[in-house]
């Protein structure tokens, strides 16, 4: 942090904005992803629900890492919505499968 | 990109590291405290006897207090005592109305005289165990907050193996008495050398409140019929209802023998019992959490309460369940004997000497910028605050803790609410310190402070109680005596540190600077 | 649980020894090639078998638990070691591996 000079406000927007696509926007798309492995696993239920949340973290960690080390903020936003949107389609497929 | 990639990491652990520090440091230390709850509570709590274990005995004393004092409750649980926790510990669920929650009422039974035990009353160890989670916060707030932290962690854990660039090169390294590098090179080994450690407790936290922060999967799987999961996972919970016809319930004993048989020898930890006065009673005996690493929330042998009849027996958990429940059995530890729980409570130390390293360094950096000019800017005085006031203050806490069960008079009634009181008393006591002292004075006095309150609590136990050190060790109360050389080592080691801080150097101006860490600025 | 803590300790210093600023530090030489080879080898492979002796005793689950916990305090103490008493760091090597035939006949 440099102490005479204070930094811009278009560099603390981009941080806020990073900051705000990892814990939201992780959190979203690990829980997106957590749903479709506990939808789609070929195995019971309740085994698919607690593999699904059991990994979570690690997407969501991936998400955060991604989001600080891409090059831009709209970067960091793309990097977690893209997926969450592959993510919630797959999950809305499982879920149609498991209705019919 | 290489270079842009590592620095953008060491940005994100830096200020990760900092902003959760303190709070990190705080969960840290109370959970390794927590790995010797029972010690502690044994310490606190001196008049509890400890007697040869009897399970037959203290079952039998159990049951017939409970149907003397709770025939009509809606659930008994008996945890029986163990060679860590001598009380043998009845509790009760009153009966109300379908739908709501009966209150609890708990004891502390003498397993050969079956009354209650006449102890001072205290949390004992088990505050420090519940504050490492809930954070003295109302539910569900302070479990949130430390889950949250717990991620946190695991951000900032994987940024530093990622910004660690000679991690196998300087595996072996430690160079003290060279400032800031010393610090550094502290900061690295107790986050490398016991990275297995770090990794298991941080993911292992995050897997243990996992239904309550990621709920997601639970809702799209089973939609509205979440209790369906849990009696999936949990199937011991789905009891048979009361039938409301009054039933006559038979001895626990030949249950808890049966259960013992088909886990080959294994021991029981607790039961409960389910309707006792009904005809549809239902007996649950639980495994002893201590007898596998893999924690098995299931493992239970169910019996009916008035025929004896044997309901079920859980099957062999799952792979996945099996997987959770090694997070759960190697975070908790109850598996762990003397010696590993000592190596547990050592590698406790070093992830919190890894957090205090980490916010020692950050200040440390930037305060060689403003050491010319010897004021130093809000922000950094409001680190240093923080610093002083999380890491010392809290022992200081921690020591005002026990002073007080020491002091307080047995008899007194509101005593366990005033020790926790005295807790975040001190705490904030050291806060208020901390912002009128200067830096070092502040560090130099409550190190000093701390130091002297641990090292004489020998000395209280000895002037408050007649287990003092000199009984402990000839008794064989290792727990009582453990406890006493252990604050009496932690004063020791505080007073070095207090002294060390006294005579160091202050912080020169270095040539080489530390760059300051940013971001990649952005293109527009 | 002695003889793995022993076996990684001593481990531990092979590999520590392997490296070209250690064993200046600790034996005033720059080891050869060949010695820095052996060095990795046996430092490595004292590690890897150091699991046996855990294992056979506690079983799969809890043995591992002790390796690691082993291996990890093993670490901590040669490297606390290594810049105060770097002597007494290499004697406690050589003295664990003499007392390993003798840990390894009372354990089994």
């Amino acid at each position: 942090m440099k102490s005479k000079t204070s930094l811009p406000a278009s560099y603390r927007l981009a941080v806020t904005s990073r900051v705000l696509a990892a814990v939201v926007g992780g959190y979203l798309m690990a829980s997106l992803a957590s749903i479709c492995l506990a939808l789609w696993m070929p195995v019971s239920r309740a085994d698919a629900v607690i593999t699904g949340m059991m990994s979570s973290f690690v997407l969501y960690l991936l998400a955060v890492l991604w989001c600080f080390a891409c090059r831009t903020a709209w970067r960091a936003w793309c990097g977690v919505l893209l997926p969450s949107a592959a993510f919630a389609t797959l999950a809305g497929l499982g879920l149609w499968m498991a209705r019919t | 990109m290489k270079e842009g990639f590592r620095q953008a990491m060491a940005w994100l652990h830096t200020w990760a590291g900092l902003i959760f520090g303190w709070l990190l440091f705080a969960i840290f230390l109370t959970g390794t405290l927590a790995y010797f709850k029972d010690e502690i509570t044994h310490w606190m709590q001196p008049e509890v006897q400890a007697h040869p274990l009897d399970d037959a005995r203290s079952l039998s004393v159990a049951q017939d207090y409970l149907q003397k004092a709770a025939p009509t409750a809606a659930r008994w649980f008996i945890t029986l005592p163990d060679s860590r926790d001598p009380g043998l510990s009845v509790m009760w669920q009153d009966k109300v109305d379908p739908g709501k929650r009966g209150n609890f009422i708990q004891k502390t039974l003498d397993p050969v005289s079956g009354q209650a035990v006449e102890a001072r009353e205290s949390m004992g160890g088990e505050f420090f165990y519940r504050f490492h989670f809930q954070l003295q916060m109302p539910y569900p707030w302070g479990r949130w907050l430390s889950t949250i932290a717990a991620m946190v962690m695991f951000v900032a854990l994987i940024t530093g193996i990622i910004t660690h660039k000679k991690i196998f090169k300087d595996f072996f390294t430690f160079r003290p008495r060279k400032g800031q590098r010393s610090w550094l090179d502290g900061h690295n080994a107790v986050g490398v050398l016991v990275l297995p450690f770090h990794l298991m407790i941080t993911y292992s936290s995050l897997v243990i409140f996992m239904s309550m922060v990621m709920p997601a999967p639970i809702v799209a799987s089973y939609g509205n019929d979440t209790r369906a999961f849990f009696n999936d996972v949990f199937p011991a919970t789905n009891n048979a209802p009361a039938l409301g016809q009054p039933g006559q319930l038979l001895s626990l004993l030949p249950m808890y023998e049966q259960a013992r048989a088909q886990w080959a020898g294994g021991h029981v930890g607790r039961l409960a019992v389910n309707n006792p006065s009904d005809v549809n009673a239902s007996v649950n005996v639980f495994r002893a959490s201590s007898d596998r690493v893999v924690h098995d929330f299931g493992s239970t042998v169910s019996f009916n309460g008035n025929t004896g009849e044997l309901l079920r027996v859980s099957a062999e958990p799952s792979l996945p369940a099996a997987i959770g429940g090694s997070f759960y059995g190697l975070h908790m530890g109850h598996f762990a004997g003397p010696v590993l729980r000592w190596l547990y409570f050592i590698c406790g130390l070093a992830g919190t000497a890894m957090i205090g390293t980490g916010l020692v360094i950050w200040l440390g950096k930037r305060q060689l910028k403003h050491a010319k000019s010897g004021v130093m800017p809000f922000e950094l005085r409001l680190v240093e605050v923080l610093n002083i006031a999380s890491m010392s203050g809290l022992l200081i806490a921690i020591a005002a803790f026990f002073w007080t069960n020491r002091l307080l008079p047995v008899g007194f009634a509101e005593r366990s609410d005033w020790e926790v009181q005295a807790f975040f008393i001190a705490w904030g006591l050291s806060l208020l310190h901390a912002i009128l002292r200067r830096g070092r004075q502040g560090w130099v006095e409550q190190l000093s402070f701390a130091a002297l309150l641990f090292a004489a609590i020998p000395l209280l136990n000895a002037l408050t109680t007649s287990q003092h050190l000199g009984a402990s060790l000839a008794t064989g109360d290792w727990a009582m005596a453990g406890f006493d050389l252990t604050c009496l080592a932690s004063g020791l080691f505080l007073a070095w540190a207090a002294w060390k801080m006294r005579h160091r150097k202050a912080p020169q101006a270095k040539t080489e600077r530390a760059r300051p860490l940013q971001l990649k600025q952005e293109a527009n | 649980m002695l003889l793995a803590l022993l076996m990684c300790y001593a481990g531990f210093t092979a590999l520590c020894l392997s490296t070209d600023r250690h064993h200046g530090e600790l034996l005033h030489s720059r080891p050869s090639p060949r010695r820095r080879i052996a060095l990795r080898v046996i430092g490595w492979l004292l590690l890897t078998v150091s699991i046996w002796p855990a294992v056979a005793v506690a079983g799969w689950g809890l043995g591992l638990v002790e390796w690691c916990a082993v291996l990890m305090l093993s670490a901590l103490l040669l490297v606390l070691l290594l810049p105060y008493r770097p002597r007494l760091a290499l004697l406690l090597a050589g003295v664990g591996l003499l007392a390993s035939p003798v840990a390894a006949f009372a354990t089994f």
